[in-house]
Order: C-alpha cells, then structure tokens, then sequence
C-alpha cells in the first residue's frame, strides 16, 4: 500500500478541491435561493421537479460513499458475483417500488413525508412511528456520511479525522440551509455528473493500469471456487439475501427516497425511478469491480481495513488529476446522500412535528416552519458530527435500521390498497414484529431448539411476504398471492432448520412476516373501509404564498386536493 | 469465466454509467432550455 502513503494532497490541493467542490455547489444553491422561500418549496420543491432533475437526485441520494465501499468490500470478500450481490439487489428495490410510488402519489399528491400520509390515514400513533424511524435513520446516515468524508480526508491529506468531519459538515450544511429541498436536489444534479462521470473513466483507467486482462490469468489462482463462482450460494445467503431484505424497506421507509417520490411531476415518476435503477446499478456494480480486481491481485488493504480497498486502489494506480477526479467523486457521493438527509429531517420536524402535532395544520405559520427546518438541520448536523467522533459501526447501524423498517413495510403498503387496515392494526402489527424481530437479531433467545423452527417458519413466510410484495406492485395482488405461495412452498424444505443461523436475515424476515400476519389477522374481518379520496384532502400544502412553478396535473392524476386544512382525521 | 468474458463482464459497468449519464444530462438540459424559454425557474 505505498501508494496510498506517497500519492497524498498537500494540505493546499485538498483545502482547494473542498472550496472548489462546495463553493460550486454554494453557488448553485444561491442562484435558485428566494429571499422569502415557501414552505412547501423547502419540502418538495412544488411537486413539479423535471426528468433529468429528479433522475440526477433519486441516483445520487440512493447512492452514498459506503455503498461504493461496501460494494468493493463484497467484490474483494465474495469475488466476481459479490458486487452483483450489493449493487443489483440495492439497484432494483429502486424498480420495485416505483408502482407504489405511482399509487402513493395517486391518493396523497401533495404530501411531504409519508408519515403525514400515515398520519391522514391512520392518525397520531403510525405517524410518530414512521417519522421516529426516519429521524433515526437519517442521522444514522448523516453520520456515516461524515464519517466517510472524515475517513477521505485524513487518509489522502494532511488534515486530522476531526478536520474532514467539520470541513464536510460545513461544506453540506452551506449549500442546503437556505433554500433546503430544492437546493438538495439541484445540487445533486451537478454532484451525479461527478460521480458517473468519475466511474466511467476511473475503472477502466484502474482496469489497464493494474495489468489486466492478463492479471485474470495470473491470479486466478488467488480466488476461492466459491469466489470464482458466479453463482455463489455463500454470496447470496450471506450478502445478496439479507440486503434484499433490508433494502427493500429501506426504499419503503426512508424520507429521503420519498421526499423525492412527492417531488417528481407525477408522470415522470416511472422514467425516473428505472432510469435511477439503471443508473444507482451501473455506478456502484462498477465501482465494487474494484475490489474484484484486487483480488485477483492479490492486493493488501491498509491495516487490513476492507473499507481501504477503493482509496488505495485509486491510489496505486491513477494519476495525480484522476486521484482528485476520484476524491471530488466520493465527497460528492457522500455529500449529495448527506444534504438529502438534512432535508428529510427538516421535512419530517416540518411537517409531521410542527405542522401536524405542535400547531396543527390550520394554525401552521409557514416563516416558523421554515424556521424550524433551518434550526432541524443546523442541529442535525452538530448531532451528527458529535455522535461521528464515536465511529460506530454504520453499516449494522443500518442494516439494523433497514430491519426495524421491515416491520412497516406491509402495515405501510396496505394502508394505501387495502381500505380494511386501521390504526390499530398497523400499530400492533408493527409492535409486535418489533418484539420478535429483536430477540431474533440479537439472538437473546437460543435458537438452536424449538424457538429456532419457530424462526425459521416466520422466517420463510417472511420469504414469501418479501417476494409476494415485489410482485404485487407489478402484476397486483393474484399474482402476489401465487409467487408468495410459491416462494414459501419451495424454501422451506431447505430453510426450516437452518436458516435461523443467518441472524441478520432471519430477523429481517421475521419482522416482515409477523407484521404482515398480525396487520391482515387485525384487518381481515374489519366491516368498515376507509375512504382513500380523504388522504388527499388531508394533505396538501401549508404555504399559500409564492411558490416554484406548478404544471398542469397529469392526465391521470386525481381531482386536485382542496385547500389545506380543510378535514382531520 | 475466460478472460474476455471477465474483461466484458467489469468494463460493461463504466458503459452503462456514461449511458445513464448522458440520459440524465440530456434530460436536464432539455428542461432547462425550455425553463428559460418559459421564463420560469428550473426548480
């Protein structure tokens, strides 16, 4: 690893390329920055954003700096399938759930946050559920974030851990306080054209200097067969299975992607999340070739840190100019997740804390809402920076984060088909996941007797519930019922028995299936339905006066949502 | 998987970024010209 030692910034080059990346940045955000910015601007940008906006901003938020590092980590652990096995997977959750976002757009089209529309639907108790989990979330995700560019920054300079965290937490909190959102989302653009960009030249630069092709025969031998199996089955059980999992509600339940689901003009919601699919996969499948080929290189991380395969890579093989290319691309994609971050939370202290529980959305002062998202992120932020003094491990963090989301995805999906689910039902169901899903993550229970069936039979069913909502968004609830069915009837003669040795899966699966059983137990006898036409009326804009640019509504968009305020569940 | 095969199978990626790249620019621009043609903001 002489590389990563010799081939550092002075501390001039990188203070330079941190002015140049957040002054850029700044600069955009001052250009489209009001002097009095509306509230439901601050959120969602008017409901209205463009293709190429949105595309830009859906890739780069769902992208950050630990999924390119992960992805190579998986490449380097798992061989050839492994970045298939962390990019594929995270790449189509995105496709899996544009239907709902079609539908959830189709009853609630001027929403902030999806827990306002829990609130619409259900009330007080799924809302602070929702928005509770998205707090911690997103703050979980801002820390890593800078924890990364902390990371970045001491390792290619001169500058201290501690130096890079502030330098990155300022630079974010710069461009997105004023204009929040809608800065957010522009200056993602701007951040995607870096980091594809970056990938498209970096990787194959990386590929020829590093003497392939011919190092695949020379280090051939340097792969396991498991490693060298693109149909891994230890891959897919001990990678691939627990994030399709995990990512699936992390695409469901995080603020960030459904901030950008209001955002979107609601016929664009399709080419923009295939085209984010597309886009999210080929970025960070080929960043996480890296690690494949660092282990046909038989190459060393620094410390035997995996999470230095990609940097020290970067470092041995690219040029000067290209090193900067490939530090510009990680603060970018580690910047552009971190301002989304800021703005989910401001939305949620927005909308769902002041403007629906502390003033109520009649009463709602738009100048103190904005206030209110502008103290959220400053507070964010200092949050986020004390607790990355810690380094914690984030990607647990996260994939336990991802689990406790697992526990809503159903209660949260069938609120929005299914008029039987009531409030009761989607709390207890949720609850009750939640006190499964922990004793089973955390193993505070021996699984290796009777309770360890028991898993493994919620655990297959939770096999089907994920399979069968994958479907169900596509094709509807028929074709849902027979590929659940189907994918239960087949894993369970391999699973029962053995799957509950997979901590992090079995738990995932769980907390789907035992909210899923509970929720349908609670709502399948229920007489009376939910009027769905009464979300629309119950969400809808705070701020009256002037806003972004509003385009007619779509051909097939519901009857537009009367004035704010107008009925409360 | 022989040696072209594995060379497609990593260089495939970069393509496809550039493809999504210059998908997602054209996009950007297209709207943005007619922004201005609008006189409207872009966001």
């Amino acid at each position: 690893m002489e590389g990563l030692e010799t081939a550092r910034f002075s501390a001039l080059v990188v203070v330079g390329l941190l002015v140049l990346f957040y002054g850029g940045t700044f600069l955009i955000s001052a250009r489209i920055g009001k002097k009095e910015e509306n509230a439901d601007g601050y959120m969602t940008a008017g409901n209205n954003i463009g293709f190429g906006i949105s595309a830009a901003s859906m890739t780069a938020t769902w992208i950050w700096a630990s999924s390119m590092y992960a992805s190579a980590t998986s490449g380097y652990t798992y061989g050839i399938s492994g970045p298939i096995h962390y990019g594929l997977w995270g790449a189509l959750m995105i496709l899996f759930i544009y239907p709902f976002g079609k539908r959830i757009r189709q009853v609630a089209p001027k929403a902030h946050t999806l827990a306002e529309v829990m609130y619409a639907r259900h009330g007080r108790s799924s809302q602070l559920m929702l928005a509770g989990s998205n707090i911690v979330g997103s703050l979980i995700s801002l820390m890593s974030n800078f924890i990364a560019g902390g990371v970045l920054i001491s390792m290619l300079s001169p500058f201290t851990f501690t130096q890079g965290v502030f330098a990155v937490a300022a630079g974010v909190l710069l461009y997105t306080l004023w204009s929040g959102f809608r800065a957010s989302v522009l200056t993602d653009f701007v951040q995607v054209v870096a980091m594809l960009g970056a990938v498209a030249v970096i990787v194959p630069v990386i590929f020829f200097a590093a003497g392939f092709p011919a190092a695949f025969e020379t280090g051939a031998e340097r792969l396991t067969p498991e490693q060298g199996d693109f149909f891994s089955s230890t891959a897919f059980m001990e990678q691939g299975a627990p994030y399709i999992a995990a990512v699936l509600a992390y695409a469901i339940g995080n603020q960030t992607i459904a901030q950008r689901l209001f955002a979107v003009r609601q016929d664009l919601i399709k080419p923009t999340f295939v085209t984010a699919t597309v886009g999210y996969g080929a970025m960070v499948i080929g960043v996480g070739m890296l690690g494949v080929l660092a282990l046909y290189l038989g190459y060393e991380p620094t410390g035997g840190d995996v999470n230095n395969i990609i940097p020290g890579m970067a470092a041995e093989y690219l040029p000067p100019v290209l090193l900067a290319l490939f530090f510009i691309m990680i603060v970018g994609a580690l910047s552009s997740t971190a301002d989304s971050d800021l703005a989910a939370l401001s939305s949620i202290m927005m909308a769902d804390v002041y403007g629906q529980n502390v003033a109520g959305k009649e009463k709602a002062n738009p100048r103190t809402m904005l206030l209110v998202g502008r103290i959220t992120m400053v507070l964010a932020t200092a949050t986020a920076v004390a607790f990355a003094s810690l380094q914690l491990n984030i990607l647990d963090l996260l994939v336990f984060v991802g689990a406790l989301w697992g526990a809503l995805v159903f209660p949260v999906l069938a609120s929005f088909y299914w008029d039987k689910v009531s409030g009761k039902a989607f709390t207890t169901s949720v609850l009750a996941a939640l006190a499964v899903f922990l004793p089973v993550r955390f193993s505070w229970i021996p699984v290796d007797g009777a309770f360890g069936i028991v898993v493994d039979v919620l655990a297959v069913l939770g096999v089907g519930v994920v399979l069968g909502l994958m479907v169900f968004g596509f094709f509807g609830v028929r074709a849902a019922k027979v590929v659940g069915v189907a994918a239960v009837v087949v894993s369970a003669p391999f699973a029962v028995g053995s799957l509950h040795e997979y901590a992090t899966l079995s738990g995932s699966l769980v907390a789907y299936s035992v909210s899923t059983v509970v929720c349908w137990a609670m709502s399948v006898r229920r007489r009376e339905g939910f009027d769905f036409s009464l979300i629309a009326r119950r969400t809808g804009d705070f701020d009256q006066g002037p806003k972004a640019t509003e385009a007619p509504a779509p051909p097939d968009a519901p009857d537009a949502p009367e004035p704010a305020g107008t009925t409360h569940p | 998987m022989s040696t072209a095969a594995l060379t497609a199978y990593v260089l495939m990626w970069p393509v496809l970024v550039a493809v999504v790249l210059f998908v997602i620019c054209r996009g950007f621009f297209r709207e943005w010209a007619e922004a201005r043609r609008k006189g409207e903001d872009l966001i």
